[in-house]
């Protein structure tokens, strides 16, 4: 398990450390039943204040992805395929969410987003333009 | 109890004002990152809570006590090493710890060991052949083996390089583990401030201008940047209740907002200013630039 932080991004330290786990829930990298590790563990390599890793395992108890026992370290909490399911497309939403931000502040055309998205799935990032929504 | 307080302190040097009806209250295990510009009143601040200062007017408590009356009793529940710490230049390094250990009696001598070692510090040379960065963890080491329950750093970074700030910052956090320190440090470094504080203090002109919760700055502020088309201008956006600081940059204006960027996007729009306006969400060292920063 690999976790790093970036203090420069605009992004609050827990909340990176909460994508992070999420993310390899996800991926399967992390399984349920697998262990976290403590925060006094973390936080020194991390260099990070403890009480940033305690909120964002607090968090993650608190949304049902980690589980605490009395006692013993967090693990992930089990989950059902559809969970997993779940899980994958809410992480995708939480990402794509200031992309949409991005187009209405630009005033792009959905359409346009859309388009793009396809074609950056498709793995063809080039000669995306206006002319090319009106082929499809 | 609060670990240290002040209330509407005025303080300055002759007639120069260096703060100014400033008031703040700090709880057991709060780690405060103190920014201000050079000159903006952190080193006078915490020389009151060290009690080598007194206020003008209004009070300084720490640990419920005013830290002149019994210097030597508060002084014990806390380590410190100033911006400028100066150590016996003649003594060797393991005569000054020796020293430090006689004066306090909580001393863990297994943890200095432990940070000497960490530190890699030469026992036997003489502080005046010390690097800086060196004579620096000497006088870390000296301030926190004693397990205060305070700890004051002025400036721990300065000049120091990378390696060494980041031992500095472990030797915190160690610290922050094992007894729940209450910390307060000043610093130009707003990746370390990121990192460790939970609270933010700005010092600007004399006054506290932020007083916040280090994840509340990112999830509730925010810079807006706008063309300086002659659309808008700076007192209009700073007519605007949640606008903290409006400046032209360039040819852009520059606002940074105490709303998340959807909320500030929709304030502006409401206002009529919108066209062209980009929200974002704004890290500390760009809120320090846009906040302490001049026009340009």
């Amino acid at each position: 398990m690999h976790f790093y932080v970036d203090p420069n991004s605009g992004v609050p330290i827990f909340r990176q450390l909460m994508d992070q786990v999420k993310l390899q829930i996800a991926s399967g990298t992390l399984r349920p039943g697998d262990e976290l590790p403590s925060i006094r563990s973390l936080s020194i390599p991390l260099g990070v204040n403890p009480m940033t890793i305690s909120k964002a395992y607090n968090l993650l108890v608190h949304d049902q992805v980690l589980e605490r026992r009395p006692g013993r370290p967090l693990v992930v909490a089990e989950l059902d395929e559809s969970d997993l399911d779940t899980r994958r497309i809410e992480r995708l939403q939480e990402i794509l969410r200031p992309a949409v931000e991005l187009v209405r502040q630009l005033d792009l055309d959905a359409e346009v987003a859309v388009v793009l998205l396809r074609d950056m799935l498709a793995g063809n990032e080039t000669g995306f333009g206006s002319d090319r929504i009106e082929e499809d | 109890m609060s670990v240290l307080e002040l209330r509407n302190v005025y303080r300055g040097y002759g007639a120069q004002d260096v703060l100014a009806d400033v008031s703040l209250k700090v709880e057991r295990g709060e780690v405060i990152g103190l920014l201000g510009r050079n000159g903006a009143g952190k080193t006078t601040l915490i020389r009151l809570v060290m009690g080598m200062l007194g206020p003008e007017r209004g009070q300084v408590t720490v640990f419920d006590a005013d830290p002149r009356q019994d210097p030597l009793a508060t002084k014990r529940r806390i380590g410190y090493v100033a911006e400028d710490q100066e150590l016996p230049p003649f003594l060797k390094v393991r005569d000054v710890v020796a020293m430090y250990r006689q004066l306090y009696a909580g001393w863990d001598a297994e943890f200095a060991t432990n940070l000497a070692t960490r530190f890699e510090l030469p026992p036997d040379r003489k502080v005046k052949d010390l690097s800086r960065g060196q004579a620096r963890q000497v006088a870390l080491l000296c301030a926190v083996s004693h397990r205060p329950e305070l700890l004051v750093l002025d400036e721990p970074a300065g000049g120091l390089d990378p390696a060494a700030r980041r031992e500095f910052l472990e030797t915190s956090i160690q610290l922050l583990n094992d007894t729940g320190t209450t910390i307060l440090f000043s610093s130009h470094y707003m990746g370390d401030v990121e990192r460790m504080a939970s609270r933010l203090i700005m010092i600007h002109e004399r006054q506290k201008w932020i007083d916040s919760d280090v994840d509340a700055i990112r999830e509730g502020y925010c810079l807006a940047v706008l063309p300086a088309d002659g659309s808008c201008d700076n007192d209009r956006l700073l007519s605007i209740p949640t606008c903290l600081c409006a400046r032209r940059r360039g040819d852009a204006l520059h606002a940074v907002f105490e709303l998340d960027p959807a909320a500030c996007t929709r304030e502006l729009e409401e206002r009529g200013i919108e066209p062209g306006s980009q929200c974002r969400t704004i890290n500390l060292e760009e809120m320090f630039i846009e906040l302490a920063g001049r026009e340009s």
